[in-house]
């Protein structure tokens, strides 16, 4: 996956076929990370903090569910991947970006929840499975295409877009 | 919080004016990012600009904190606003949270 072209409100990737089909593979795993996984706060000095807590899970939830809808459109749409001799070419708007960058992460990080939380980088620990391998491939995955996303976000804002 | 290999991160370590002016110090409670293995350095520092508008070289002085310290107060807020960061960041994925003020 290598950008092409940036402009104001969009950027445009191609992108090989093997490539396609781990960010569809990708896209559909979300949402991973459990909905209570977030705390508002780690002391009990908040005001209402149970209330809070709640509001902060529902708005939460709000956003996957509406991060999910938007996976869907875009795995369904027609026309979204064109093809090309290299494989696709495929643009995203800024809001696009943004959007698929939450998704992956939360992919990354619900992999890495599933390993245990592990404090060491998880290509290094020890007693690698079939099962928490899959998982280390993920996080490994959405963070190829987050640095791609990243790198695309970062144009954008050096050559003055929002 | 991990270095992705094709980095574009060149940490700045001057300090930044701005990251504690007088506003904000003026309200109760703190934004934390606390810091975690998992999330990229890159991603930190977007995540950062994107919320906060902050300019790269902000973004990055916190994410530096975070990764170095183990934390980095980001913010001096209301209830309210402080709240409102604090889903911002979270919805990125990012360990954030928020705390009184004990000044």
């Amino acid at each position: 996956m290598k950008r092409i072209r940036s402009g104001p409100q969009r950027v445009q990737f191609e992108i090989s076929q093997d490539e396609k089909n781990l960010l569809a593979h990708l896209l559909r795993l979300y949402p991973l990370v459990p909905a209570n996984h977030q705390r508002l706060s780690q002391g009990r000095q908040i005001p209402d903090r149970e209330e809070n807590q709640q509001l902060l899970e529902d708005s939460l939830n709000a956003q996957r569910q509406e991060n999910r809808k938007h996976v869907e459109a875009m795995l369904n749409e027609q026309g979204r991947f064109v093809e090309c001799p290299a494989g696709s070419r495929v643009s995203f708007s800024r809001s696009e970006i943004e959007w698929l960058l939450q998704v992956c992460n939360d992919v990354r990080v619900g992999s890495w929840l599933a390993l245990g939380s592990p404090a060491q980088h998880p290509e290094i620990l020890p007693g690698v499975d079939p099962q928490t391998a899959q998982h280390i491939v993920i996080m490994e995955v959405a963070a190829f295409f987050e640095m791609q996303l990243l790198s695309a976000a970062s144009s954008g804002r050096q050559s003055g877009h929002a | 919080m991990p270095i992705a290999a094709p980095t574009e991160v060149r940490p700045d370590l001057e300090q930044d004016a701005q990251t504690d002016s007088s506003a904000d110090l003026e309200s109760g409670y703190l934004v934390v990012c606390w810091d975690d293995p998992v999330n990229l350095m890159q991603y930190v520092t977007h995540v950062f600009q994107t919320v906060f508008g902050w300019e790269r070289k902000k973004a990055e002085k916190h994410m530096l904190e975070v990764h170095e310290q183990g934390r980095s107060v980001l913010k001096r807020e209301s209830l309210e606003k402080a709240e409102f960061y604090v889903h911002q960041l979270q919805k990125y994925t990012l360990q954030a949270t928020m705390e009184r003020d004990s000044k």
